[in-house]
């Protein structure tokens, strides 16, 4: 039935490895080794609360200037599509990604789009380096109702972000994915199993994994360099208000003497707000996302150190083993 | 006349309107200017601007006298105002030539006549109100008016015109002949009287100009010269008096046409009178034959000579001089002085005024001589040297030699007031002007260049000149010029000389012991006394001990630095260049200076890189190369600037700091000598410092060249002489000197680059050797980490260098600390250590650092929370403890709370204090034991894998 996310479990199905494999073709022939993005459009149904992606179409690469109306394009391929009796509901879209930055504005403006026309879209990450080491990444994020209301009200201000109590980790929902194919397509890989030869079985045993670590290290410093500068900046903000303060306080005290001796009515917060404008408080936007790319970052590492120190463990044994015969 | 009367009536009504002036316009030229002509009628003048606006005025006057006749009130007053504004039209006209006297007649008529109607009340009643208005008005104005004219307006008064000439009918020519009749009789009377009545003293007039030519026993007292002349001043004591005694004229005017008549009379000198005060009248510039100076009789001795030339030279920087033409009489002058014999101090004296006149041929600053008068110039200035050299003993010509001082004649020594120096000097000005002016490719530039050994031999012979006889300060002066034309000249016979020296003192050691062989190098040096070194030892040295205006020392030492530098003399230059401290003051100097200053620097790198002081050489040419405007700083060019445009003014000035082309450094040679030293500093030292967070860019320059070339899409095999660096950097970085070294020297960079090297050979050499070495450093610093043990064998035979430099090396570096190893000597081993971490534990410690960094951040933004919260709630006092008591709270764990508010995350905290505690322990990161933070665990485990 192919790949199924549902409304909280997407499931890639019908010829599920059909359009994975779609997928991975785009990034493979287009994505330069994972360096460039690319992205497509993901077609299924909804069915109750389980959402099926059964095909999917890549965007065409164009220049910055070449004139290209995506809209078009799709609508077009998509009335195509119908006509061979392929499902048409727009579910959302897809992008690779190189070693795992995807928490991007980009991405949240996009996704955000999506899931405002079509509430169930989501976006499908698929990480083609990851992949290329045996394991499949691919993971479905959603846009949380909380965020999605915040960003609708496009205020990021820290006390808005105080208020709805959003988080980096609360500023996307993963849902679970499941692969599944047709029982004739699962007939087939089980009978090519058993004809193809069997390969370096123990490439999974691969023990070079510093360099998979240094990247990601890179990446995370990074990540730590601009969580620091920003970090930095609200800093610089915080110490502006609080010279604020004691400057309205003054200026109010000063005001209202003169307004005293005037018998004028004593001065308003609004008047105040006039005489000295309040600091512009940073958007917390890209803190937030920082420290969202920052903590993908560590769970990969979390994830690739874990496998990485079962294999180290299973090594040693086996050459203590190997060593006492 | 009737003509023109005619047309005058037709514009009675509307005098100001211009179709009818353009119709009038030309036929009243007409008139005018045959009168000017008189008989020679066949020659069609030109109608001058002068004539026309003075047309047009007289033409107004005209109209105003008619309405006067009627009494037409409202007209006057239009009449009056139009022929104010044509008088504004005239006014450039006006400033020239002084204020027209028909005009001022005129305003004199007018208020004659205002002030008469103004009494006769009777008439005044019976005016037509139209009328009456306008008469106070015009009263008003006029009175308003005249204010401005006061001066010219009495001196009219109280010498009016014939009150005939104001009633013939057509006045406006009327007045216009008699202010030329006028005037011309100025100019006839006194030459008159000298030709026709030589002895007798007529008016005073006359016997001034007999004073100029007859005896100089009377003397009149004039106080208006400043300087006492022993004879008189024909020119100014004409002009002086003319005013007052001739006619009570507008002295203004009187003193512009001054010039002219000063013309006139050389031209009434001459002997014929008739034609030529005609043309002086037709302009001061229209003279076509050459006047004559003296009348064919007239005895010329030394006073005549003199009194001749300070004549013409009064008429100098005045707008009417015709400069060349002023230029010829010198010549003549001079010419008729050598004639008459009359010695060679007057001669040169005249020469003086002539150098200064081919001085001022030029009235803009910026612009540079003829390459004829230039020429002239030369030639006048070497026979003048050469005469003063000739006469050393007789004649004294110095600057302080008083104007009444001077003696032309008698007894030596005859003194002549007159600098040759300053002379000198604004020659050579002159010379680096022209060679700025011309085209650097052109063949005009080198015909230029050419004369270069005249202007040095000038300068010579001012030296020998001023030798013993100047002051210590001319000398300096006469020094510096000296040294100015030689610091960048190469002394290629010397060099090449003291190789063959090198060369032979090698082969001679070799045979004769070393005492014998001290003897004949010294002998070596003896003989060529005119080696420009000495030269220029010998003339610094004066300057350092005898130069009192600090500007010249310094320049004396920059250039001095400059030629040790290009003589590769490094230690001499670079002690120079540390002794005199001038890098301390020389941001206070002037502009040329500095420009000055940064040539020597520059040398000065180029020698150091040349005998192999890498390091010398990056230090001395970083601050030129890293602003990127080498070219302005150098002054060999104009550099676009796109944030804010100079000013014509600016650019003008910046202009004429450049240095001729001749005296360039090449900025190709310099830049690449300055990348290739960068790149032996620099790619050793990244190799090095690969993971210091700290890393300092040694040179930004380089790493700038090198980020360009990293961004180009596709990198092609290098062209440009920056390519070629490129390239070899980066076969550097990987310790390929084979790769590196082809990349700098081979035929492209050889051409462009190192042939440029007197020595070229011997610095590819050094450059080959300095690619290996730090090829070897670079090496060991990125690979180090891969071996166990290196044979140094097997390294010597890898960078192609002896064992013993091999081992020299990497001792260097293992003392330096650069490298953890020991030398096995029986082994022939460097044995590594071990001790740098890894790749990726740099990183872990990278990054460690950086999240305490971003903690450190954190906490502050924490406390600042807490801090802003208590005071506004709380008094100062208790501030400090709340603050102590939320950190603790917050080192307990509670951070996470005050993280969310801020929209930070927990998850980043939670890395931030694992950070902290790794920073703790990182002196022993190596027995990683099992940290508690999950990032660092893993690393730590892979680190000993």
């Amino acid at each position: 039935m192919g790949v199924i996310v549902k409304e909280f479990d997407l499931i890639i199905s019908a010829n599920g490895t059909g359009v994975v494999l779609k997928i991975i073709k785009h990034c493979h022939e287009e994505g330069a080794g994972g360096r460039e993005l690319v992205q497509g459009v993901l077609l299924g149904l909804v069915d109750k609360n389980r959402l099926e992606v059964t095909n999917c179409f890549p965007f065409p690469r164009h220049t910055e200037d070449e004139d290209f109306d995506e809209v078009a394009y799709q609508m077009e391929m998509m009335r195509h599509l119908r006509h061979v009796n392929v499902d048409h509901l727009h579910v959302g879209w897809y992008q690779s990604t190189y070693f795992g930055q995807f928490i991007t504005k980009a991405l949240l403006d996009s996704q955000f789009n999506y899931q405002h026309s079509i509430e169930e879209s989501i976006v499908l990450v698929y990480d083609p380096l990851r992949t290329s080491k045996g394991h499949l990444t691919l993971r479905a994020m959603r846009l949380t109702p909380a965020m999605m209301k915040m960003y609708n009200e496009g205020d990021f201000t820290p006390e808005k972000l105080k208020v709805s109590s959003i988080s980096f980790d609360s500023m996307f929902e993963e849902v679970p994915v499941c692969i599944k194919n047709s029982h004739l397509i699962n007939a087939l890989c089980s009978e090519l199993d058993e004809i193809l030869p069997e390969d370096n079985q123990y490439n999974f045993l691969d023990l070079a994994t510093s360099n998979t670590l240094e990247c990601n290290l890179r990446h995370l410093m990074e990540g730590v360099d601009e969580l620091s500068q920003d970090a930095n900046k609200f800093y610089n903000y915080q110490r502006q208000c609080v010279k604020q303060v004691q400057l309205r306080l003054q200026k109010k005290e000063q005001e209202n003497q003169v307004r005293k001796a005037r018998g004028e009515p004593l001065i308003t917060e609004e008047e105040l707000n006039k005489l000295i404008k309040p600091p512009q408080a940073p958007s917390r936007l890209d803190s937030l996302l920082i420290s969202g790319q920052i903590n993908s970052f560590s769970d990969q590492i979390k994830q690739f150190s874990s496998q990485s120190f079962g294999k180290l463990f299973m090594a040693e044994s086996l050459q203590d083993h190997s060593c006492k015969e | 006349m009737s003509r023109f009367f005619a047309t005058g009536s037709d514009s009675e009504t509307e005098s100001s309107s211009s179709e009818e002036e353009v119709q009038i316009r030309p036929t009243v030229t007409q008139r005018v200017i045959q009168w000017d002509e008189t008989e020679e009628e066949t020659r069609r003048v030109v109608k001058s601007q002068r004539d026309k606006r003075f047309d047009e005025m007289k033409d107004m006057i005209k109209t105003m006298r008619n309405h006067k006749k009627i009494k037409d009130m409202a007209n006057i007053l239009d009449d009056f105002e139009d022929l104010g504004k044509a008088y504004e039209k005239a006014k450039k006209i006006v400033e020239k030539e002084g204020i027209p006297r028909f005009y001022i007649r005129a305003l004199v008529e007018l208020e004659d006549f205002v002030i008469e109607c103004w009494e006769d009340r009777d008439a005044r009643k019976s005016m037509s109100k139209n009328n009456a208005k306008s008469l106070t008005i015009l009263r008003q104005k006029l009175r308003r008016y005249l204010r401005d004219f006061e001066k010219p307006v009495a001196d009219y008064r109280e010498s009016p015109d014939e009150p005939g000439m104001i009633d013939s009918e057509d006045e406006a020519e009327e007045s216009d002949e008699s202010e030329s009749s006028s005037e011309e009789e100025e100019l006839v009377v006194p030459s008159k009287s000298k030709f026709a009545k030589t002895t007798e003293a007529g008016n005073e007039e006359e016997e001034d100009d007999l004073d100029i030519w007859g005896s100089d026993t009377e003397t009149s007292s004039s106080g208006d010269e400043d300087v006492k002349y022993t004879g008189q001043l024909t020119a100014d004591y004409f002009r002086k008096k003319a005013p007052t005694e001739i006619e009570v004229d507008k002295s203004k005017k009187e003193e512009k046409r001054a010039e002219r008549k000063r013309e006139a009379k050389d031209k009434v000198e001459s002997g014929d009178e008739e034609g030529e005060w005609e043309h002086v009248k037709g302009g001061a510039h229209m003279i076509k034959e050459k006047p004559k100076l003296f009348p064919k009789d007239a005895e010329i001795n030394h006073e005549a000579i003199c009194k001749k030339l300070r004549e013409l030279i009064s008429g100098r920087g005045k707008k009417g001089t015709d400069r060349s033409e002023q230029m010829e009489l010198l010549y003549d002058l001079r010419n008729i002085s050598k004639e008459n014999d009359l010695g060679d101090a007057v001669y040169i004296k005249v020469t003086f005024s002539i150098i200064a006149s081919i001085y001022d041929y030029n009235p803009n600053i910026a612009t540079s001589m003829k390459s004829e008068v230039w020429d002239k110039c030369l030639t006048t200035i070497e026979e003048m040297l050469d005469i003063l050299i000739a006469n050393e003993d007789t004649i004294i010509c110095a600057e302080h030699v008083e104007y009444d001082a001077e003696n032309f004649s008698g007894p030596p020594p005859l003194r002549i007031r007159g600098c040759p120096l300053t002379v000198v000097e604004r020659m050579d000005e002159e010379y680096i002007k022209m060679l700025q002016a011309c085209d650097a490719h052109s063949t005009e530039y080198v015909e230029r260049l050419k004369d270069e050994n005249r202007v040095c031999t000038i300068i010579d012979k001012v030296d020998r000149y001023l030798e013993g006889r100047g002051t210590s300060n001319e000398l300096c002066r006469v020094y510096m010029r000296k040294i100015s034309h030689l610091y960048y000249k190469f002394d290629h016979q010397a060099m090449i000389k003291l190789r063959e020296n090198k060369q032979k003192e090698k082969d001679v050691e070799k045979i004769i012991p070393s005492f014998l062989s001290d003897t004949l190098t010294t002998d070596k040096t003896e003989d060529k006394p005119m080696e420009s070194r000495v030269i220029m030892d010998k003339l610094c040295k004066y300057i350092y001990a005898k130069d009192t205006t600090d500007w010249i020392r310094t320049r004396a030492i920059l250039c001095h630095i400059y030629h040790h530098a290009l003589h590769d003399r490094w230690f001499e230059a670079r002690d120079l260049m540390l002794m005199s401290h001038l890098q301390d003051t020389i941001q206070h100097s002037d502009i040329p200076t500095q420009i000055m200053y940064n040539r020597a620097m520059v040398q000065l790198g180029l020698c150091a890189f040349r005998q192999g002081m890498i390091k010398d050489a990056h230090s001395c040419l970083v601050d030129i190369q890293s602003s990127g405007r080498a070219k302005e700083l150098l002054a060999q060019g104009l550099l676009l600037q796109r944030q804010h445009e100079r000013s014509p003014e600016q650019e003008k000035i910046e202009k004429r700091r450049q240095m001729p082309y001749h005296m360039h450094i090449n900025l190709e040679l310099l830049e690449c000598v300055y990348l290739v030293s960068a790149m032996l500093l620099e790619i050793p030292y990244m190799a090095a410092h690969e993971f210091d967070a700290r890393r300092r860019m040694i040179s930004k320059n380089f790493h700038h060249v090198l980020r360009m070339s990293e961004r180009m899409t596709l990198v092609g095999p290098p062209e440009s002489m920056r390519e070629h660096v490129v390239a070899a950097s980066k076969s550097m970085k990987v310790g390929d000197w084979k790769a590196c070294q082809d990349y700098l020297i081979n035929e492209k960079m050889n051409a462009k680059v190192w042939d440029l090297f007197f020595d070229a050979e011997n610095v590819r050499n050094l450059i080959i050797r300095k690619v290996k070495e730090e090829s070897l450093r670079t090496y060991l610093f990125s690979y180090s980490a891969v071996y166990d043990s290196l044979d140094l064998e097997l390294l010597a035979a890898m960078f192609d260098l002896d064992r013993p430099v091999v081992h020299s090396i990497i001792s260097k570096m293992i003392i330096n600390e650069e490298l953890m190893a020991s030398l096995d000597e029986p082994t022939r081993t460097v044995v590594m250590h071990r001790t740098e971490p890894t790749r990726l534990q740099s990183l872990a410690l990278q990054l460690s650092e950086k999240v305490s960094s971003l903690m450190d951040n954190n906490e502050k933004m924490a406390e600042m929370k807490q801090g802003g919260l208590y005071q506004r709630q709380g008094g100062q006092g208790y501030q400090d403890d709340q603050r102590r008591q939320g950190y603790k709270r917050d080192g307990q764990g509670g951070y996470s709370g005050g993280y969310r508010r801020d929209g930070q995350g927990g998850g980043s905290y939670r890395r931030d204090g694992g950070g902290y505690r790794r920073g703790g322990q990182r002196g022993n990161y190596r027995d990683h034991g099992i940290s508690i933070w999950r990032i660092d665990m893993f690393l730590s485990s892979f680190a000993v894998l």
